[in-house]
């Protein structure tokens, strides 16, 4: 019955000076929105890169032959790719795949030349895993029949000087060792978020590159799309069982950047919050203070009525935490509002570093996404926080001798 | 008759490294249940100081202050609250009723603070708020209640927790001649029925003319301890 007039009296009581409560009010409901507006853009660009990765960059397996990544010699294509594909179509959770023939090799124009690396792709199949036609920005990509088509990066075509249309000479080695070089025809300009990927990575037809490569249906790395992002360590462990002399590698250890990010953004977010929370911890400590103050003959009556500390320090607990109370709904209500207005639209940051982003793999376009599984932690941490805030003005007013506090 | 206070050789000392105050000085009290006492003296005498001392919100630097068998000079702070809450009660010159709470609410927390069952809470209420005569404005916030109405609430409220004794310091300073009456009636009805224990500190004369005892002080040391017949409060003031 105690613990009920002192929270009806902590409630009557924060409502004595209707501004200053909503000023505590406005804090905690503005820190929460900063706060979950900070974890939202980060789940945004996480969220993003990490579908960049899985569903246009790496898939969420490749396969290559074991030693092939040593230094990308083509004669070590995939053995027994049949067995592979067949035994990858009974798999239920591989959703679907796309083989690749790969030749490290040198990009040259009229302009000058560049390093590249040359990915021979089944373009219908390859647009299925990594939505390769998507990314086409000029020209019309690769057209049935036509041989020797290139598909270029933005970034490298103007580099080059090359137009959809122009002609570059590919050099490269086959599996014998002997050099190569042809011309190819740019088909297409290509444009991801993720340049210094872009700058190293022209396309070509599978069926183009194998010949050059005195290669049959083979091919040097498969990459894999699975029905469900969690199964990637599953699949990734019984394939290894099943073919141990293949290098089969998951997007974690093809991008471990991407891990280590994913890994990370909650240690980071943290270090925001706890910035936000210290700012709003000073300005809680600071307004409960000044009404401890206010209210010492009120408080110094209590203890002299009989009313022991424990009850007051309640009270004064109570106060702040029915302020934070009311603000925290407030403050998830409003982040929620603003991050459904920015997931829709999307955040346009490339006036704000976008290239910088984009040299990073990132998009510029952010679209945030509110961070429902870290709502009641960031609620935890706000209460956290006012409730430490409170400890400065309880103390201060349990430290009151009523016979001083009552001459005030 | 039962002892209700008794005050052995009390002293208090303000400022004692600086500018020493003697405020009260080696002061021997003996109050008896059902006493109606009036502790008068100049400003600076040394009245509230005594009745902080009797009234446990305030430790005197020697001498003891037994109630009810108990030296609340040896009780630490927390008991000490206890010990106030349950055996004395308080009635403030400024009523310092608690703004945010309805008059009758008020008087409840007290009882609620001692743990008393609702409905003997709700029992006593009304009972209280009969004789101080506001049955009708039990549900009044302070502010919307006169000087008067609110010091006899807090009248009620020092009566709720059936005290050992009543200190009322100046209870009437605030207060225009009718409502000081008014109040004055209350708790000397109060006094002569329920024998209740009232010890004020007072300037006012008629208090003074109402107490059946009156203790005088002057610089911290009873002066004088007498009827209040052959007292006068202007001639305390020296």
């Amino acid at each position: 019955m105690t613990v009920i007039i002192i929270i009806q009296m902590a409630w009557r009581n924060i409502w004595r000076n209707k501004v200053r409560s909503m000023i505590i009010i406005s804090s905690v409901a503005i820190g929460l929105v900063a706060g979950l507006f900070v974890l939202s853009l980060y789940k945004g660009i996480l969220e993003d890169r990490f579908r960049t990765v899985i569903d246009k960059e790496v898939s969420h397996l490749q396969i290559h032959h074991a030693r092939f990544k040593e230094d990308f010699d083509p004669k070590y294509i995939i053995p027994n790719n049949d067995e592979l594909i067949k035994s990858l179509g009974h798999l239920s959770s591989v959703k679907i795949f796309t083989p690749r023939t790969i030749a490290q090799g040198m990009l040259a124009t009229g302009t000058g030349s560049s390093g590249i690396q040359i990915v021979g792709v089944d373009p219908e199949q390859e647009d299925r895993v990594t939505s390769l036609n998507s990314k086409i920005k000029e020209g019309d990509g690769f057209v049935n029949g036509k041989k020797n088509q290139l598909l270029i990066s933005k970034k490298l075509a103007d580099k080059m000087h090359l137009k959809v249309g122009s002609k570059a000479i590919l050099t490269f080695i086959d599996k014998e060792s002997n050099i190569i070089s042809s011309a190819f025809r740019a088909a297409g300009i290509y444009q991801t978020d993720n340049t210094p990927r872009d700058e190293r990575i022209v396309f070509v037809k599978q069926k183009d590159l194998n010949s050059y490569l005195s290669l049959d249906d083979e091919f040097h790395e498969l990459a894999i799309l699975l029905q469900n992002d969690d199964d990637v360590e599953n699949v990734q462990a019984s394939l290894k069982n099943q073919h141990p002399n293949l290098q089969i590698e998951s997007w974690m250890d093809i991008s471990p950047e991407t891990k280590l990010m994913i890994e990370t953004t909650d240690q980071y977010s943290l270090i925001f919050i706890v910035i936000i929370m210290l700012a709003l911890s000073f300005g809680i400590v600071n307004t409960m203070l000044m009404a401890v103050l206010e209210r010492s003959r009120e408080i110094g009556m209590l203890l002299a009525l009989g009313m022991n500390r424990l009850k007051v320090f309640f009270m004064i607990l109570t106060e702040t935490v029915l302020l934070t109370i009311t603000g925290v709904p407030m403050g998830v209500l409003i982040a929620w509002f603003i991050v459904l207005i920015y997931h829709r639209h999307g955040l346009d940051i490339s006036a704000l570093g976008g290239q910088a982003m984009s040299e990073f793999g990132f998009s510029s376009m952010i679209y945030p996404a509110f961070p429902w599984e870290k709502i009641l932690g960031e609620m935890l941490i706000v209460l956290i926080a006012s409730m430490l805030s409170s400890l400065v003005p309880a103390i201060k007013a349990i430290r009151l001798r009523p016979v001083e506090a009552l001459q005030k | 008759m039962k002892t209700v206070i008794d005050a052995h050789n009390i002293k208090k000392v303000y400022n004692p490294e600086t500018i020493p105050v003697v405020a009260v000085n080696n002061v021997h009290l003996h109050l008896e249940r059902g006493e109606f006492t009036a502790l008068v003296g100049p400003s600076g005498s040394g009245k509230t100081t005594l009745l902080n001392l009797i009234g446990g919100l305030d430790k005197p630097d020697t001498g003891s202050v037994i109630i009810n068998n108990v030296d609340i000079t040896k009780l630490t702070p927390n008991k000490l609250i206890d010990f106030r809450l349950h055996n004395i009660g308080f009635v403030f010159q400024a009523f310092n009723l608690i703004p945010v709470l309805s008059a009758r609410e008020n008087v409840e927390l007290i009882m609620q603070l001692q743990h008393v069952k609702k409905h003997e809470i709700k029992a006593r209420v009304t009972n209280l708020f009969q004789q101080i005569g506001l049955e009708d404005k039990m549900d009044n916030r302070p502010a919307q209640l006169s000087g008067g109405q609110q010091q006899r609430v807090a009248v009620a409220r020092a009566l709720a927790s059936r005290p050992q004794f009543i200190l009322a310091d100046e209870p009437t300073a605030n207060l225009d001649t009718k409502s000081a009456d008014n109040l004055l009636d209350i708790m000397a009805k109060l006094n002569k029925e329920e024998n209740m224990t009232f010890i004020f500190s007072t300037h006012d004369q008629r208090v003074i003319e109402r107490a059946r005892r009156v203790i005088t002080l002057v610089d911290g040391q009873i002066h004088a301890d007498s009827s209040p017949v052959s007292v006068n409060v202007d001639s305390t003031i020296t």
